[in-house]
C-alpha cells in the first residue's frame, strides 16, 4: 500500500507546475553554488601552498645572522583549505588567512577574507551549504504543504482512510514520493559535488574526505527527512491548505532566518567575549610583569651555576642570553596559553550553546555538523592555531639552544647560518580525524536525531477524529 | 469618502486577530534588536573608552618619565627612553585613531562589528595596522545580527504581506465585494483606502515603537546630526513600506484568490530579499574576486626583505628626496640603524602599494557593480539607507580610513625628521592627535536619498499598474 501511495504522490508531484520550476531553480542554485566553491576552493588552495613553499623557501635562504635575528625575521604559516569547504566554507571568510610566527608574540590571524568584500555579503553566502541548509527546506515546504490538507478540502482524505488505508501508510507512502521527487532534483547535484571534490583532491581528497563526506551526506538527508516529516505532520493537522503553508512559513523562517541569530545574541549575552583593548591590556600586563621574569632568571642562573658546578654564572659554559631568551619565551608562552585559552574557551562555550540550540532549530544542529565535517568550523581553526602556536615555540626553542650552545666572549657576535635555519622542520598540518570532529559536534548529532526520531513519529501518529 | 473608508476598514481590522498578532511581533521584534543594537553601541564606546583611557595613562607615565630624565639626566638606554624618537614613534608613544558610532548606530549593526573602528598609529608601515579588528566570535559574524535592520528589511515586508494579500480577494470571498461595489464608490477609491490605512497603521506601529525603543534606550535626538539622521531613518522605512504595499496592490489587482496572492507575493519576498541579495554577492566576488591576502604578505615581506639588503643605498636616496634632512654628518648617519630603517620602511610601503592597490581597486569594482545592481533589489537599497543613516556602512568607514591614512602620515611626518635629525621628543605638546571629522551630513543624506528614489520609482510604478488594472477588477466570479 506504500508504494501504491508513493507512486501516486510522485506522479502529482512531476505532473505539478511548481515542481518542475522549483526543481529547476533548485538544482540550478545548487551547480552555481559548487562551481563558485570549486573555483575558489582551486584558487586559495594554489594561493596557500605557493605562499607555504616561498615562506619556507625566505627561512632558508636567510644570510648569515644571530638566531635570535632569524626567530625575529619568522615565517608564516597560511590556512590551508580543507577540501569540503566547497561544500561549506562555514567560518573561513570570517578567520584571518596567515599568522605570523615570531620571537616573542603568539601573534593574531589576520587579514579575514569578509572584510575585502562589500556589504551585501551579510545577506548570506550562496554556498552550497547555505542552498541546502536554508532553500532546499524551503523547496520542501511549498511542495507538500498541501499534500494532506488538500486530500482533505477536496474530500478525498475522508474517502481514502475510509478504504482501510492506515493514516501511517498514507503518510509514509507521501513521504517516499515526495522523497523520490527530492532526490531527482538532490542527487545529479550530490554526484557533481562528488566528482568536483574529486577532481580537486591531491590525493587528500580520497585519504581522509570520503568518510567526512559520507557523513556530511547521511546528516543531510537526515535533515530533510526532518523539514519533510515536520510538513506532512503539519499538512496533515491543518485545518487549511493554506493556513499549513502559514505555519510551515513561519517555521521555515524561524528556523533558518531568526533562531541562528537570536541564540548567537544569547550566547554572547551568556558567555561575554572582552573588547580588544581589555584582551590586549590585560596581556600585556602579565607580559611585562618584570618580577616574574626576574625569578625566573634568578631560579635558572641557580641551576646551572650548581649543574657545572660554577660560582658565577660567567664561569657556566653556556650563553646565558640564550637561557635568558628561552625563559622569556616559556614565560610568554604561559601567558599566551592562559589569556588565548581563556578567549578561545569562551568562544568554544558560545559554541556548544549555538548547538544546544538545535533543539528550537533543527537547522543549527546542521549547521554545526556541516561545518565540522567541512572543517570550517571553530574546533578545526582552534586546532590550526594550537599547530601553528607549536611551531613556533619549536623554532624557537631550536634557536635559543643554538645560542646557549655557542657562548661568545669579548662582545664578539654570533652568527649561524643555513645548516641552523635546515634544523627547523617545514611546517606540516595534518587536519584531524573525522573521529575528533564527530566527538566535537556529537551534540548536535544526538539533536538532530532526536528531531528525526520525534518527527517522523509525531508525522505517523494516527491522526485525531477532527482533523479527518 | 475616504475617511468613511478608513474608518469602517479599520474596525473590520480590529475584530480580525491577524492586526494584533502582526503588532505583537512586530512590537517584540523591534525592543529586541534595539536593546540588541544599544548594546552593541555601548560595548563599542566602552572599548573606545578603555582605548582612551589607555593612551592617557600611558602619556601621563612618559610625561613623568621624561621630566624626570630631563632633570637628572640619567643615561638609559635607547630601547628604554621615551624621548627617543624610534622607540617613542612605535613603543611609547602611538596614539589611537578613533571612529566613534553615529549617533543612531544602535539602528543598524551593519560592518561596524566586522571592520576595525580604532588604530593604534605608530610609525609602522600602514599596511601592519589594517588588521586591528574586534575580537568576537566568527560564528556570530557569519549568522549576522538582529538589530533594528533586520527587522525592518526582512520582517516588516513579510508582516505588510501578511495584512495586504487579502486586500480584495478577502472581501470578495466573503461576498462583501460586491456589496460594497454596489455603492457609490469606485474600486479604486476602495482599494486606496485600505492599503492607506494598513500603512498607516504599519508604518505607525514601526515608528511609535522604535522611537519609544529608542527614547527608552537613551538614544537622544540631540546630538549633532541626529535629527536628521532619524527623519532620513523615517523616510526610508516609509518608501521600503510603499514598496511592499504598491506591490500587494499590483498583485491584489489581478484578482486571484487570497491564497494564490499570499504565495505570488511571498515568493517575490524570497526572491527580493533572499535569494538576489546573495546571487549579487555571488556575481561581484565571481567577477572581481579579491586574491587571498597571503598574496599580500609575501609582497611585503619581499619588498621588506629586498629593502634590508639594500638599506645603505635606500638611505642615500632618502637623502635625495628629503635634502632638507641631511645634517652634514650623512656618513655617520649611514651607520645609524634608525634611519636606515626609516628608509626602508617608506621603500616597504612604496613596493607594496601597488598590491595593496590591487586588493582596493578589486573591492571598489566589486562595490560600483553592486550599487547598480542594488536597484533590482529593495532589500539590498535599504541596507545601504539604514548602514548610511546609521553611518555602519562602507562610506563612512572609508571616510574613516582615508583620515587614518592622513594621521599615519602626520605622525610619521612628525617622527621621522626627529630620528633622522637626531633630535629627542623632549615635549608631549607638539605630539599630533587625532581628532574624527564627521562626514558632511550632505553627502550621508545624497546617497540616502539616492537609495530612497530606488525605492519609491518603482513603487509609484507598480501601484499605478495596479490602480490602472483595477478597472479591470472581477468583482463577481
Amino acid at each position: 500500500m506504500i508504494s501504491r501511495v508513493a507512486r501516486k504522490e510522485l506522479l502529482e508531484i512531476l505532473r505539478d507546475g511548481r515542481f518542475r520550476v522549483l526543481s529547476i531553480a533548485v538544482l540550478a542554485v545548487s551547480l552555481l553554488s559548487l562551481a563558485v566553491g570549486w573555483k575558489q576552493y582551486t584558487d586559495v588552495a594554489k594561493q596557500h601552498q605557493q605562499a607555504q613553499a616561498a615562506t619556507r623557501a625566505q627561512w632558508l635562504n636567510q644570510t648569515k645572522k644571530n638566531p635570535h635575528s632569524a626567530a625575529h625575521y619568522g615565517v608564516y604559516a597560511f590556512k590551508p583549505k580543507s577540501p569540503l569547504a566547497i561544500v561549506d566554507t562555514g567560518i573561513d571568510p570570517y578567520m584571518g588567512v596567515a599568522v605570523w610566527l615570531e620571537a616573542h608574540k603568539q601573534n593574531e590571524f589576520k587579514y579575514r577574507p569578509a572584510q575585502d568584500r562589500t556589504a551585501v555579503q551579510r545577506f548570506g553566502e550562496m554556498t552550497a551549504a547555505e542552498t541546502l541548509q536554508v532553500l532546499v527546506p524551503l523547496f520542501i515546504v511549498l511542495m507538500t504543504f498541501g499534500t494532506l490538507a488538500a486530500e482533505r478540502e477536496r474530500g478525498t482524505l475522508r474517502q481514502l482512510l475510509s478504504l482501510g488505508v492506515k493514516s501511517r501508510d498514507l503518510a509514509l507512502g507521501k513521504a517516499a514520493g515526495i522523497a523520490i521527487a527530492l532526490g531527482m532534483v538532490l542527487v545529479p547535484a550530490a554526484v557533481l559535488g562528488v566528482m568536483s571534490l574529486a577532481l580537486t583532491s591531491d590525493g587528500g581528497f580520497l585519504a581522509s574526505s570520503p568518510t567526512r563526506a559520507a557523513w556530511l551526506v547521511a546528516s543531510y538527508l537526515a535533515y530533510f527527512a526532518i523539514v519533510a516529516a515536520i510538513c506532512l505532520g503539519v499538512s496533515a493537522r491543518a485545518r487549511s491548505s493554506r493556513l499549513a503553508l502559514v505555519v510551515l512559513l513561519t517555521f521555515w523562517f524561524a528556523n533558518t532566518v531568526v533562531a541562528s541569530r537570536v541564540v548567537a545574541d544569547v550566547a554572547s549575552w551568556l558567555h561575554p567575549t572582552p573588547s580588544a583593548v581589555e584582551f590586549q591590556k590585560a596581556m600585556d600586563a602579565d607580559l611585562n610583569d618584570q618580577q616574574e621574569m626576574q625569578r625566573r632568571l634568578d631560579r635558572r642562573k641557580a641551576e646551572l651555576m650548581r649543574q657545572y658546578n660554577a660560582n658565577s654564572i660567567d664561569a657556566v659554559p653556556v650563553a646565558f642570553s640564550g637561557v635568558s631568551l628561552q625563559e622569556g619565551e616559556d614565560h610568554g608562552n604561559e601567558v599566551f596559553d592562559e589569556h588565548y585559552g581563556r578567549l578561545f574557551d569562551i568562544y568554544d562555550r558560545q559554541n556548544t550553546i549555538y548547538q544546544l540550540g538545535g533543539f528550537a532549530a533543527p537547522m543549527l544542529a546542521m549547521r554545526a555538523i556541516s561545518m565540522g565535517l567541512s572543517g570550517t568550523d571553530f574546533h578545526q581553526h582552534r586546532d590550526f592555531i594550537t599547530a601553528a602556536e607549536a611551531y613556533r615555540r619549536q623554532i624557537q626553542r631550536t634557536m635559543n639552544a643554538d645560542i646557549m650552545a655557542h657562548p661568545v666572549r669579548g662582545g664578539a657576535a654570533y652568527l649561524a647560518g643555513r645548516e641552523l635555519w635546515e634544523r627547523v622542520p617545514e611546517f606540516q598540518y595534518d587536519a584531524p580525524a573525522t573521529g575528533w570532529v564527530l566527538r566535537n559536534t556529537r551534540w548536535s548529532f544526538a539533536i538532530l536525531a532526536a528531531w528525526l526520531v520525534v518527527a517522523i513519529g509525531w508525522m505517523m501518529r494516527p491522526l485525531p477524529r477532527a482533523a479527518i | 469618502m475616504i475617511r468613511r473608508i478608513l474608518q469602517h476598514d479599520w474596525r473590520v481590522l480590529r475584530a480580525d486577530a491577524t492586526v494584533w498578532v502582526v503588532g505583537g511581533v512586530f512590537a517584540t521584534a523591534i525592543g529586541y534588536a534595539m536593546a540588541n543594537g544599544v548594546r552593541w553601541t555601548t560595548f563599542q564606546r566602552n572599548a573606545l573608552h578603555a582605548a582612551s583611557a589607555e593612551e592617557i595613562d600611558r602619556y601621563a607615565t612618559i610625561h613623568a618619565q621624561i621630566g624626570v630624565l630631563e632633570r637628572t639626566g640619567t643615561p638609559v638606554a635607547a630601547f628604554g627612553d621615551p624621548r627617543n624618537p624610534t622607540q617613542f614613534g612605535s613603543r611609547f608613544g602611538p596614539r589611537y585613531a578613533m571612529l566613534p558610532p553615529a549617533p543612531l548606530a544602535a539602528l543598524a549593526i551593519g560592518q561596524s562589528d566586522l571592520q576595525p573602528y580604532y588604530f593604534k598609529v605608530s610609525t609602522d608601515a600602514r599596511e601592519t595596522l589594517t588588521t586591528a579588528t574586534e575580537i568576537e566570535n566568527p560564528q556570530r559574524l557569519l549568522v549576522g545580527r538582529f538589530d533594528l535592520a533586520f527587522v525592518i528589511i526582512f520582517l516588516y515586508p513579510l508582516l505588510i504581506l501578511a495584512v495586504t494579500h487579502n486586500l480584495l480577494s478577502g472581501e470578495k470571498e466573503q461576498g462583501t465585494l460586491a456589496l460594497a461595489a454596489s455603492q457609490p464608490v469606485s474600486l479604486r477609491t476602495l482599494a486606496t483606502g485600505k492599503v492607506l490605512l494598513r500603512a498607516l497603521l504599519l508604518v505607525g506601529i514601526v515608528v511609535g515603537f522604535s522611537s519609544v525603543a529608542l527614547l527608552a534606550n537613551g538614544v537622544g535626538l540631540t546630538a549633532p546630526g541626529a535629527a536628521l539622521r532619524f527623519a532620513l531613518w523615517l523616510a526610508a522605512v516609509a518608501a521600503y513600506g510603499a514598496f511592499w504595499f504598491a506591490l500587494a496592490l499590483f498583485v491584489s489587482s489581478f484578482g486571484r484568490s487570497s491564497a494564490t496572492n499570499a504565495t505570488v507575493l511571498a515568493t517575490a519576498w524570497l526572491m527580493l530579499v533572499v535569494l538576489l541579495p546573495s546571487l549579487f554577492n555571488l556575481v561581484a566576488t565571481t567577477l572581481y574576486p579579491v586574491p587571498s591576502r597571503v598574496e599580500m604578505i609575501q609582497a611585503v615581506r619581499v619588498a621588506s626583505d629586498e629593502a634590508t639588503s639594500a638599506g645603505s643605498t635606500l638611505l642615500a636616496r632618502y637623502y635625495e628626496d628629503h635634502p632638507e634632512l641631511a645634517t652634514g654628518g650623512a656618513e655617520q648617519a649611514m651607520n645609524d640603524f634608525n634611519i636606515i630603517r626609516v628608509a626602508v620602511d617608506e621603500d616597504v610601503s612604496r613596493r607594496a602599494r601597488p598590491v595593496v592597490d590591487r586588493y582596493e581597486q578589486q573591492l571598489t569594482r566589486q562595490q560600483t557593480l553592486i550599487d547598480r545592481l542594488r536597484f533590482l533589489s529593495p532589500a539590498v537599497l535599504m541596507q545601504d539607507a539604514l548602514n548610511d543613516v546609521a553611518g555602519t556602512g562602507a562610506a563612512r568607514h572609508r571616510h574613516f580610513l582615508e583620515q587614518v591614512d592622513r594621521f599615519h602620515a602626520a605622525w610619521r611626518g612628525f617622527i621621522v625628521p626627529l630620528i633622522v635629525q637626531r633630535a629627542r621628543v623632549t615635549s608631549l605638546d607638539q605630539v599630533p592627535s587625532f581628532t574624527f571629522r564627521e562626514e558632511s551630513p550632505a553627502s550621508m543624506a545624497g546617497r540616502v536619498v539616492i537609495a530612497m528614489a530606488g525605492l519609491i520609482v518603482p513603487a509609484l510604478c507598480v501601484a499605478w499598474a495596479g490602480v490602472r488594472r483595477l478597472r479591470h477588477y472581477p468583482i463577481v466570479g
